[in-house]
């Protein structure tokens, strides 16, 4: 690579290739258990948990923003020492900041395996009877390595140019699923306490989950300001997604009806028919294309663990690329750990749980500490014309 | 004070010259590199003793008109004879003519042996006197060369009909008929060490990005190779991803293309003695671009450009997407037609990769066949190949008839992309798709463009993003990516490759 670039300057994410970021990250296989999750506590009204969550999630994404906005170009590796640090003992600011590092990156790469562990599932009971479950596994981590074999602004374009491939899709089955549709399954409007709407959003926020890799990719934003409303575009879409899949259900199958299917939004491809009978059953189709909005979602976190364990250590491309390679023997293992699809879910909803305490937690206590310690204010002002 | 700066500005001539002349040298090594002498018969046998038994150098020897032995020497068949005879031979041996040098439009002269010899193998006529120290070298040349055709490889139906051919000159002369800008620069190269071959880098100042220039520049400067043969040549040493199927440069047979692209910012590099140029950087637009499309309406350019993506579409996926209904999702095609393609299918002993790769590469086949053949014979071939073949391989149970029906397609869209360097690969990548397809079936598919994808993201073509103005996403340069916009709405040039004066029409143009 004795050729240099021409245009030598950093490329730096755009607004809209923020937004793809999160929003194609978010949007994985939780689209298709959704319905089903979400009606389990809320019933009719299952359609307002993403509402709901999405809240949470924004409230979550715009912390981390602000973290990042602290100091920009910085990424949460890169940051952390300086919080927990001082000048006297650099040293300790960075042993002190490693458990939450640690926690998030781990947390992150054990998201990985499961998300994949999913796929492959649905993947080998709807589509390759046949096809043993490891090697669809095995096929999506490849996928990951792939892109894991490149630099950072590749994920921000690849995101990019997938992220119509993942919407469309899904707004398509959502909408064309209105065909069939009993509106009254949608009433009584609301009937649970006000406790279960915050049970309920407690279990459509996993499936918001993944936006933790901004951490690391707000770092080369374009612009500072753009951080935030990046940060809220993309869970809005998500959300408007999520919420027109969890109606689709409900008002599709009804949640009794719901509450009997393990994947509730393959099952509504199966009842859309496209008119003019081009193709007869959807499904497959479906699931190919999805595999599009779980390699984002994998790959992204994916590389946000390896580019963090990169930055930890100081290291350059070539680390990446070899550190990627090795990361994945763990990450199979841990991916075939849980022994059946209960066991799955069970792993899900823990993670579920360990991802909204991480999530809120961990910036909220950056944001105090920053606060407490008086560390943002300089930081703005040195960098108030980025 | 002035001697010194006089001595300076010669310095540092001397230093460019030598810098410039060093690379072009480096073949001439073996060219012993001294000054000519005043004695004609001692310069003689040093030019006759570098170039060897050349039986085709001829050295002319006659008198001039004030009494010096002079001998013209070039080589048969690169000169225009009349010229020699009628404004070097008959001028300077006529009395009456006072005038002293030859009455050729270019006449340099030189005391450097090496230099001589160059000229005289680029076909140059050179005249030596006896008593003076010094050759002159007359540009007599003029060999025989094809005319301005059609291209052969991007007809349009409508454009101007005019390609470029082999000679560099004609071609220049070609993008400057089109292009009457005095901000028009070329740069004159000289690659390959053995065939000397003249390349010209050809950009708009003022349009093209400096850094970008210069880079280009450096690049083929780098090249050190023996031969130069054709553009493709030079595509394939300066390209930023050497393993990459996608061409990332762009080579086209069209001046009015060459002038699109320079006036776009982009850098065209013309190779003497083929009449394919090069245009860099290259987009994956060009895939399904064409120069035709702004010469049209903006409704019906609009439209060939979707009939192209998807015929491009088309040519890389319908074969794998036949594997995988056929072999994993039967379920998806509706129910009459599957038990039709089953029918077809019924006697065909093979799977159904098998069966396509079977057809596809017999195909290809047929393909590289019939571009061989002599002229009259190619297109029967094409027939009795496509039809006579392939109804007998359905008769005898070999391959279904939708296959038949699907290797046609697939053929024909590949040819609709107006780029043929393009279409290529996209040919080549049809075959791991489909043995992907035959693994996995639409999953398989999908892993591949996937992979695909991400390689294409990460292709920069100088600097400039393979994918753009798709990714990085560039809301304007959407207006002339799957659609063509009207002229009124194209104002200002694509910003992908920093153009300095973005400005294509002013707003009071409007008609």
């Amino acid at each position: 690579m004795s050729k240099q670039d021409v245009s030598s300057r950093q490329q730096t994410f755009s607004l809209w290739q923020q937004t793809s970021l999160i929003t194609s990250t978010l949007i994985g296989v939780g689209v298709l258990t959704l319905p089903r999750t979400t009606s389990n506590i809320l019933f009719e009204a299952g359609w307002m948990s993403p509402l709901f969550g999405s809240v949470v999630a924004f409230l979550s994404i715009w912390m981390i923003a602000t973290l990042s906005r602290r100091f920009p170009g910085m990424t949460f590796i890169e940051y952390s020492p300086i919080i927990w640090g001082s000048k006297k003992w650099p040293q300790l600011g960075k042993w002190l900041s490693l458990p939450w590092i640690l926690s998030f990156l781990l947390y992150m790469y054990a998201s990985t395996a499961i998300v994949s562990r999913i796929f492959g599932e649905v993947v080998v009971t709807s589509v390759l009877l046949d096809t043993p479950l490891e090697v669809v596994i095995i096929s999506m981590f490849l996928l990951a390595f792939i892109l894991c074999l490149h630099d950072l602004e590749v994920v921000a374009r690849v995101n990019e140019l997938l992220f119509p491939m993942i919407l469309f899709p899904v707004l398509f089955i959502a909408l064309a699923s209105f065909q069939k549709a009993e509106w009254n399954n949608m009433l009584p409007l609301l009937r649970v306490p006000g406790k279960s709407l915050i049970q309920g959003a407690y279990e459509s926020f996993y499936s918001f989950s993944g936006f933790e890799i901004m951490l690391i990719f707000f770092a080369y934003a374009h612009e500072n300001k753009s951080k935030v409303r990046a940060g809220f575009y993309g869970i809005a879409i998500a959300m408007v997604v999520y919420t027109l899949i969890v109606v689709a259900g409900i008002v599709v199958f009804g949640y009794e009806e719901l509450q009997r299917v393990a994947w509730p939004t393959l099952e509504l491809v199966k009842t859309t028919q496209v008119p003019g009978l081009i193709l007869e059953r959807l499904e497959s189709a479906f699931l190919a294309v999805w595999v599009a909005a779980v390699f984002t979602t994998v790959a992204n976190a994916y590389y946000a663990v390896v580019y963090g364990l990169r930055q930890l250590f100081n290291k350059g491309i070539v680390f990446q690329r070899i550190l990627s390679a090795i990361l994945f023997i763990p990450l199979f293992y841990i991916a075939l750990w849980p022994q059946n699809i209960v066991d799955i879910f069970r792993v899900s909803s823990y993670l579920g749980l360990v991802s909204l305490s991480l999530n809120i937690g961990v910036p909220f206590l950056y944001l105090f500490l920053i606060f407490a310690r008086g560390l943002g204010r300089s930081q703005k002002e040195r960098k108030a014309d980025g | 004070m002035s001697q010194f700066w006089k001595a300076w500005q010669k310095r540092k001539e001397a230093i460019q010259t030598q810098t410039l002349n060093q690379h072009a040298n480096k073949s001439m090594e073996s060219v012993s590199d001294v000054t000519l002498t005043p004695d004609l018969k001692e310069n003689l046998s040093l030019i006759e003793h570098q170039l060897g038994k050349c039986d085709d150098l001829v050295v002319r020897r006659f008198r001039i008109k004030t009494g010096e032995d002079a001998a013209i020497i070039f080589l048969d068949g690169m000169v225009d004879r009349n010229v020699i005879s009628d404004y070097i031979i008959r001028y300077m041996t006529t009395p009456g003519i006072t005038y002293e040098d030859p009455a050729t439009n270019e006449l340099e002269s030189t005391d450097r042996l090496r230099q001589v010899v160059r000229n005289i193998l680029s076909g140059t006529a050179v005249l030596i006197i006896d008593g003076k120290r010094k050759a002159f070298l007359n540009n007599t040349r003029g060999w025989e060369r094809r005319g301005v055709e059609e291209p052969q490889t991007e007809s349009v139906v409508r454009g101007p009909r005019d390609g470029f051919c082999e000679t560099l000159c004609v071609n220049a002369a070609l993008v400057r008929f089109r292009l009457k800008d005095p901000n028009l620069r070329v740069r004159h190269l000289v690659v390959g060490q053995r065939t000397q071959t003249d390349i010209y880098v050809m950009y708009i100042e003022g349009l093209a990005h400096p850094p970008l220039v210069e880079e280009i520049l450096q690049r083929i400067e780098k090249i050190n190779v023996d031969s130069i043969l054709e553009s493709g040549y030079i595509e394939q040493m300066i390209q930023d991803r050497r393993w990459s199927p996608f061409p990332q440069i762009q080579n086209t047979e069209r001046p009015d293309k060459v002038v699109a692209n320079l006036l776009e910012g982009k850098i065209a590099i013309l190779v003497d003695g083929t009449p394919f140029g090069l245009i860099a950087p290259a987009l994956f637009s060009q895939f399904y671009q064409s120069p035709e499309d702004y010469y049209e309406r903006f409704y019906i350019a609009t439209l060939i450009r979707l009939i192209r993506i998807i015929s491009i579409t088309i040519a890389l996926l319908l074969p794998s997407l036949y594997i995988s209904f056929s072999a994993f999702h039967p379920e998806m095609i509706p129910s009459r037609l599957v038990i039709a393609m089953a029918a077809g299918r019924s006697t065909v002993p093979f799977p159904s990769l098998v069966e396509a790769m079977f057809m596809e590469v017999a195909i290809e086949i047929l393909r590289e066949a019939s571009v061989r053949l002599p002229g009259p014979i190619g297109p029967t071939i094409g027939i009795v190949g496509a039809l006579v073949v392939g109804e007998a391989a359905v008769t005898a149970g070999l391959v279904s008839p939708v296959m038949v029906i699907i290797v046609a397609v697939t053929t024909i869209g590949s040819f609709a992309s107006p780029s043929y360097s393009a279409a290529i690969a996209i040919r080549m990548l049809r075959f791991p798709v489909m043995i992907l397809a035959g693994m996995f079936g639409l999953y398989g598919i999908m892993l591949f463009l996937i992979v695909i994808l991400v390689h294409l993201s990460s292709i920069k073509s100088f600097g400039v993003p393979y994918m753009s103005p798709l990714s990085p996403l560039n809301m304007k340069g959407m207006l002339d990516l799957f659609v063509r916009a009207p002229h009124h709405l194209l104002k200002t040039r694509p910003t992908m490759f920093h153009v300095h004066d973005e400005v294509r029409m002013r707003e009071d143009d409007k008609p």
